[in-house]
């Protein structure tokens, strides 16, 4: 299947999936007007990509500066479609950056590696620019 | 020749803003550019009178969902309401410090009798809550079905009061005889 590109805009991430390489990566500041909208898409789109995969080793980087809550929401029913891949058989490395000083987004990455246990959670600590 | 009447006209309105310290202030209509524009102001400010960096990201979290906000739900609008997206709707959005450090942020918008009837319940039952409670809320909603009609994933109200230092406050403008909706004002300390 195609790769899935997005360029960035000042709220919404660049969206670069390279499902031939199994390399998705996220990053930006997140705060569409319609998150399900902007998501909806995406999601649909990386469900598929996975459906194909069997023993696939997968690696996703998520490195988003801001997201607000209606895109909290959706990066939750993003990162559950990847833990439901490894059920099916595949690993999935999920390297979660965070701002240094960023409590919040630190705080939902641990969130996240307490609900998707399948998933191979890697924090990443980043000093402010 | 500068014309005095100027200052006498509109000087108080100019004083004012600065007796109260408002850093940003916008009234009009809110489209997503606009959101977007706003942030840059915002963070740049922000960045400039040297606040702290988790002080500033939860002021810039609550002011990007109080704005979103007036896209979702003011009742001034000038796109259909069937809309969900390139929308355009009237309110307003205040910055301002206080002298103990801390900041206040402000927005009013109108919304619909029944929008304004959910939010009085909404925010009454957030504000008998302790912060511990707020997250165990938050951490709920999100694994929560997103309710009907909401654009904003039911979170974004938690999202404030969870980066707020005290209980948000509200208050509404009730409707006048000329039928005008009522106003929704809301406060967070941060």
């Amino acid at each position: 299947m195609d790769n899935l590109y997005i360029a960035p805009t000042p709220s919404t991430p660049e969206v670069d999936f390279k499902f031939d390489a199994h390399r998705l990566s996220l990053r930006g500041e997140s705060y569409p007007e319609n998150a399900a909208a902007f998501y909806g898409d995406i999601i649909a789109k990386l469900k598929d990509y996975l459906g194909g995969q069997q023993s696939e080793k997968i690696e996703v980087n998520i490195a988003l500066a801001y997201f607000n809550s209606s895109s909290t929401k959706m990066l939750f029913n993003l990162i559950e479609a990847l833990n439901d891949a490894v059920d099916t058989g595949n690993q999935v490395q999920l390297n979660w950056f965070h701002d240094e000083e960023d409590d919040t987004i630190l705080e939902f990455g641990q969130e996240l590696s307490e609900d998707f246990t399948s998933i191979e959670f890697v924090s990443h600590a980043v000093r402010p620019s | 020749m500068p014309s005095p009447l100027i200052t006498e006209k509109y000087g108080s309105f100019f004083n004012l803003a600065r007796q109260h310290q408002v850093i940003f202030y916008y009234v009009g209509y809110f489209s997503q550019h606009i959101v977007a524009a706003m942030a840059d102001a915002v963070k740049l400010q922000l960045e400039v009178s040297g606040v702290a960096g988790p002080t500033r990201r939860k002021l810039f979290s609550s002011f990007i969902e109080m704005a979103q906000n007036i896209i979702h739900y003011s009742s001034d609008s000038l796109t259909p309401h069937t809309h969900s997206d390139g929308e355009l709707r009237h309110g307003s959005v205040c910055i301002r410090r206080e002298d103990d450090g801390s900041f206040q942020l402000l927005c009013a918008n109108p919304v619909e009798q029944r929008i304004a009837d959910e939010l009085r319940v909404k925010l009454d039952a957030l504000r008998a809550m302790t912060l511990e409670e707020i997250k165990q809320a938050y951490r709920q909603t999100l694994r929560d079905e997103t309710p009907e009609g909401s654009k904003g994933a039911g979170i974004g109200l938690l999202t404030v009061a969870r980066d707020a230092r005290a209980p948000l406050d509200f208050d509404f403008e009730p409707a006048d005889n000329t039928g005008a909706a009522p106003v929704f004002y809301l406060k967070a300390t941060i």
